[in-house]
């Protein structure tokens, strides 16, 4: 299905580049690597990638002003990757319009994982209201949601936080945009709604609430829906 | 008209100060009684009794039990602080032991006789002082005060027992005071209680005493006491209301009373604070240098009145003007005054023509928005000033010296001018005389112009106006002449006199803005603080004649004797203990105050705007009592300068230090950046390879296992570098943490998760109690510290063995238990294991022995203990427990 699928990578270590694009190339990726800010950019006029994946520590170009100049032409996917384990700056990254993140040291699970993401939600993959993983199904169009064919009982809000995430699934998706779509941008800074809202959430959809399948926390960051 | 619900803020204000106070400050309750033997001091002790059974702890700082033995019964079970002992003209005397009684630090503290007047000597002059100091220190008291030593009463006690009363205590004692409670006894009661020989009077007072407990006076003072104690109920009830009620109390007055060097305005100023405590209006008490010339007398009768008006809590206003009620007019708009109390004019007919008509017919005559009391003379100063008393106003600095040269000069006028009467005639004479009296004017008094004009006019009717030495004028135009002259003489010579003292205001007011205009040039010329601050003190030396000194605070609150560096000013022991009290207290303390009054120097605190930063040191040259009102202006003026500008260079330091640290921090946090990006970084390539070999492209399985090992390295070394990072973040102590209100659930879930990888040969079991709610921890930090005792288990417990992650709610804390069934740790080791590096003997390798440190240390940041607990039969547990907070709010939602 990657066949004709072409990913950038930017980043100055080649190490990391051999491994991220021998664990592309494996499944039919074209891969394009660029060892510096500059020779990115340039490849992603040229090279028409569907996805970039962009380390941010680069020799000549902040990642964060690359990341900045991608957004001002394309909404193609960009995936970060970083070693920082500084919360506000991923955060940071996902409102400057990064669609994900990784953090080193990352599996090739995880690597893969975030590429298909990435791809599936700019359309790369058909669109369906349904989300099905494992013993969770969420409708919604009859906004329904489902564990095991048992339909759960979900209190509005609830349910709003439900979608909100199946809509992104997959991605991570921030803890400052669930709060401002679903309680409005006063709340903002009220993270102990989702905190008490994701709590009730899994209680009711997980097997064992304490060690979710579903719904993934990103500490600091956000909430992943898988 | 409806007010609206909401308090005016200055009000809300006033309520929230007060109830701070009543917070903050120790509490005082006085019993109050009509006279002796009321029985104050039993109910007293009844009171402080109760208040032991509550379980305070309650000291007796001096009671006199007068050897009766229903009092002393009372004392029982009571701790005593034993007397201080005071050598005075050579005799051993007893005082109540202040800083014993500090030092103790009890609940509260017994003092009987608040009037009471310390030995010379002591702290403070009046024990009224020692309780402020107690209450200062916030320790509460219990007192006894009679109603006759209460200041404002005293004239009213005065004239009705006609025995004069010496010790008297302010009225703004009484105001500090959170209880007043009344000890009432029927007169005659006491009466028969006095015969039976039940109250102590003292040992000289037995005399006194007859003419004091009559049944009729001892009324009229039950009376005085019950109307303070109902004014006070009065006004507890209007501050009750003003805070319970929509419509808050409101006062739009204030009080102004004029202050002199007249005994009588002790009467007046007193009578002011009477009414502007009934009115809970503020007061100012104002005194105006018209610039006559005051005896030392009357100079301190001025300072004792002033003195009496600010401890009655007024604000004293002085100032100079020759001109006494455009000055208060003035005063008045400024301060929006609303009623100016002033005496009945007592003053002779000469004066008001001299001094053009007395102050209250001014006031009345002119339109002032003003309304004016004038209060009635007590019956002792009820007679006029005497006339020698009365002339001695025109008194001058050198007695009647001026009036001497006058007379002299006048002589000296007399003789140039019979010189000169036959060449130019006697008409011309009277203008020599008149130059006389200009001369006259510029240098001598008013008094002395007066007595220029009056005896030149005299002088020149009788010796040169035909017919000569007769007071008999011939011409009628030499009579219009001669009183004409007399009048001229005067106007000119009351005005070049009024010049010459507009000047001296000028010149005064000038030198003193230009000294504080120096002290302003020196502190901003200065390079750095020591600089100024000598500068300062010289100056202040040569502007007052003294020797100055300043004594900075030390960084741990306390003073730097050392840091006065010339030898003149070095203090000694007992001048160090004023320095000290005066900075302990914020007061002036030592010369010419009422704190430690022996003391060769003055003592002021010096204070910035948020701290105080150390004590100016005056000490005076010259033998004198006290430094006059302006004087003592332009000292405080140029002391709180210095104090402000210490400050604010000990800030600029401060933040100086402060940029330094956030400099190192940044530094710090760039170092950690990089090295965690460049250990970070190959490390993924060395992972992301060994997942490569260890995939499904690889089938040698014994490639597979050298990748499974490597992984393995690989993850441990990652974890190590986490390890490094967090202890040195946690060392550096600039760590900010990030607050949130987290699930604890949701947090085991993302550790187990990160961990899964090294736990997956365990069997990992969770259990988390409903009833725990959300915490408020930094996320990250605690995912570390929650990872370090999953992991730690894991190294100990045996493979396929159980490890149970626990979070309950317990002795309301809440507690995240991590268990495992490992060989647990000897006990010989308990006690280290937090320790930094110190690894369990035997312990598997590959640790650095940093994790349980770092959890420690994480945990501690959040006002949380873990411990060790052997788990039984066999195993490890570690318990981290946290304080339970009030649960956040979330909005309310219907199900659908």
């Amino acid at each position: 299905m990657s066949e004709n699928l072409r990913v950038l990578i930017i980043d100055d270590e080649v190490a990391i580049r051999n491994i991220i694009a021998m664990n592309l190339k494996s499944q039919g990726f074209a891969v394009a690597e660029a060892a510096t800010g500059k020779e990115g950019l340039s490849l992603a006029t040229s090279f028409h990638p569907n996805l970039v994946i962009l380390d941010l520590g680069l020799p000549d170009l902040d990642g964060y002003q690359i990341l900045k100049e991608l957004r001002s032409w394309t909404t193609i996917p960009i995936i970060i990757l970083t070693v920082s384990d500084d919360e506000n700056v991923k955060v940071r990254l996902l409102d400057a319009g990064a669609d994900d993140y990784l953090t080193k040291p990352f599996g090739p699970s995880e690597l893969l994982a975030r590429v298909r993401v990435g791809l599936r939600h700019h359309g790369h993959a058909e669109a369906t209201p349904i989300f099905e993983s494992g013993d969770l199904k969420v409708d919604l169009n009859k906004k329904t949601v489902t564990v095991l064919d048992v339909p759960i009982k979900l209190t509005k809000t609830e349910y709003e936080v439900m979608a909100r995430l199946v809509r992104d699934h997959g991605k991570v998706v921030s803890q400052t945009t669930l709060l401002k779509q679903i309680w409005g941008a006063i709340a903002e800074q009220e993270t102990h709604y989702l905190r008490i809202y994701i709590k009730q959430l899994r209680k009711k959809i997980e097997k064992i609430p304490a060690q979710p399948k579903h719904i993934l926390t990103e500490p600091g960051v956000g909430y992943r829906l898988v | 008209m409806k007010r609206s619900s909401a308090l005016d803020p200055d009000e809300l204000l006033k309520v929230i100060t007060d109830d701070e106070k009543a917070q903050v400050s120790a509490k005082l309750r006085v019993f109050l009684g009509m006279s002796a033997g009321v029985g104050k001091t039993f109910s007293m002790l009844k009171a402080a009794q109760q208040k032991k059974s509550e379980g305070f702890d309650i000291v007796v700082g001096i009671v006199e039990t007068h050897g009766r033995s229903e009092t002393a019964a009372l004392l029982d079970g009571l701790t005593l602080i034993p007397r201080r002992k005071v050598k005075y003209r050579g005799t051993e005397q007893e005082e109540m032991d202040l800083d014993a009684i500090i030092a103790r630090n009890p609940d509260l503290v017994i003092v009987d006789e608040l009037a009471h007047s310390n030995i010379p000597g002591s702290r403070h002059q009046k024990r009224y002082q020692d309780v402020l100091e107690l209450l200062d220190h916030g320790i509460d008291v219990y007192t006894a005060l009679n109603v006759q030593h209460i200041d404002s009463r005293k004239d009213s006690v005065e004239s009705i027992t006609g025995i004069r009363i010496r010790e008297t205590v302010p009225d703004s004692i009484l105001e500090r005071a959170g209880q007043v409670e009344l000890v009432d006894i029927a007169p005659v009661e006491l009466l028969k209680r006095l015969h039976e020989g039940k109250v102590y009077l003292g040992d000289k007072a037995v005399t006194a005493a007859d003419g004091f407990f009559q049944e009729d006076k001892l009324t009229a003072l039950r009376e005085i006491a019950l109307r303070m104690t109902a004014e006070r109920v009065d006004q507890d009830l209007q501050r009750f209301s003003a805070k319970k009620d929509e419509q808050p109390w409101q006062t739009n007055e204030r009080l102004l009373v004029a202050v002199s060097h007249s005994p009588y305005s002790e009467r007046i100023i007193r009578a002011t604070r009477r009414l502007a405590y009934n009115l809970e209006a503020p007061w100012i008490a104002v005194h105006i240098d018209t610039g006559i010339h005051l005896s030392d007398e009357d100079q301190a009768q001025l300072i004792k009145n002033l003195n009496l008006a600010r401890e009655l809590r007024a604000e004293i206003i002085t100032t100079t003007d020759t001109n006494l009620p455009e000055a208060l007019k003035r005063i008045c708009r400024q301060k929006n005054v609303t009623q100016v109390i002033v005496g009945r004019p007592t003053r002779r007919w000469f004066r008001d023509l001299l001094e053009g008509g007395s102050l209250l017919e001014t006031l009345v005559k002119e339109n002032l928005e003003v309304d004016v009391h004038v209060i009635r003379q007590g019956q002792e100063d009820q007679g006029r000033p005497s006339l020698s008393n009365e002339l001695s106003h025109y008194r001058t600095n050198t007695g009647w010296e001026k009036y001497w040269y006058t007379l002299w000069f006048l002589i000296a006028m007399a003789l140039v001018g019979a010189a000169l009467e036959p060449l130019v005639g006697y008409r011309a004479v009277g203008f020599v005389f008149l130059i006389g009296i200009l001369i006259v004017g510029l240098f001598g008094s008013i008094g002395a112009v007066l007595f220029a004009a009056t005896l030149s006019a005299l002088t020149w009717n009788v010796g040169f106006i035909p017919p000569r030495f007769t007071f008999v004028i011939d011409q009628p135009d030499d009579v219009i002449l001669c009183i004409s002259y007399f009048v001229v003489a005067l106007i000119t010579g009351f005005l070049t006199n009024r010049i010459r003292f507009h000047e001296r205001i000028i010149r005064d007011r000038e030198e003193r803005t230009n000294v504080l205009y120096q002290v302003l040039q020196d502190i901003s010329n200065s390079k750095d603080k020591q600089e100024f601050i000598e500068k300062i003190k010289s100056r202040v030396g040569q502007t007052l004649e003294a020797d100055c000194g300043v004594i900075l605070k030390s960084k741990d609150g306390g003073l730097l004797f050392d840091s006065e560096k010339s030898h003149s000013m070095r203090l000694d022991e007992k001048e160090q203990a004023v320095a000290l009290w005066s900075f302990q207290n914020q007061k002036n303390a030592g010369w010419s105050t009422d704190t430690l009054g022996e003391s060769r120097s003055l003592y002021l605190p010096l204070r910035g705007v948020n701290e105080s930063v150390g004590i100016f040191v005056f000490r005076p040259l010259k033998k004198i009592r006290k430094l006059g009102p302006e004087q003592e202006a332009l000292l405080f003026s140029i002391t709180s300068q210095l104090g402000v500008s210490i400050e604010r260079h000990f800030l600029s330091r401060r933040l100086v230090e402060a940029q330094r640290l956030k400099d190192s921090e940044m530094l710090h946090q760039t170092l950690l950046n990089s090295i965690s990006h460049e250990l970070r970084t190959p490390l993924t390539a060395i992972l992301g390879s060994t997942a490569a070999l260890e995939s499904d492209i690889i089938r040698d399985p014994y490639v597979k296992d050298i990748a499974a090992n490597l992984s393995e390295a690989g993850d441990r070394l990652n974890r190590v570098i986490e390890n490094l990072l967090d202890m040195s973040r946690l060392n550096s102590g600039v760590l900010e943490l990030k607050l949130e209100w987290h699930d604890v659930s949701d947090l085991i879930g993302v550790v187990l998760k990160k961990v899964s990888k090294s736990t997956s040969r365990h069997n990992i079991q969770v259990d988390v109690s409903s009833d725990v709610g959300l915490v408020r921890i930094d996320f990250r930090l605690f995912e570390h510290a929650i990872s370090n005792l999953v992991l730690n288990a894991t190294q100990y417990a045996p493979e396929g063995g159980r490890i149970l992650v626990r979070a309950y709610l317990e002795e309301s804390r809440v507690k995240i238990a991590v268990e495992d069934e490992g060989p647990g740790i000897p006990e010989d080791s308990v006690p280290k294991i937090f320790e930094k590096f110190y690894r369990v003997p035997g312990a598997p390798p590959g640790g650095t022995g940093l994790g349980l440190s770092i959890v420690k240390g994480i945990v501690s940041l959040h006002r949380g203990n873990i411990v060790f607990e052997p788990k039984l039969p066999r195993g490890a547990k570690f318990i981290i427990d946290l304080p339970i907070e009030e649960q956040p709010d979330v909005p309310r939602e219907d199900e659908i």
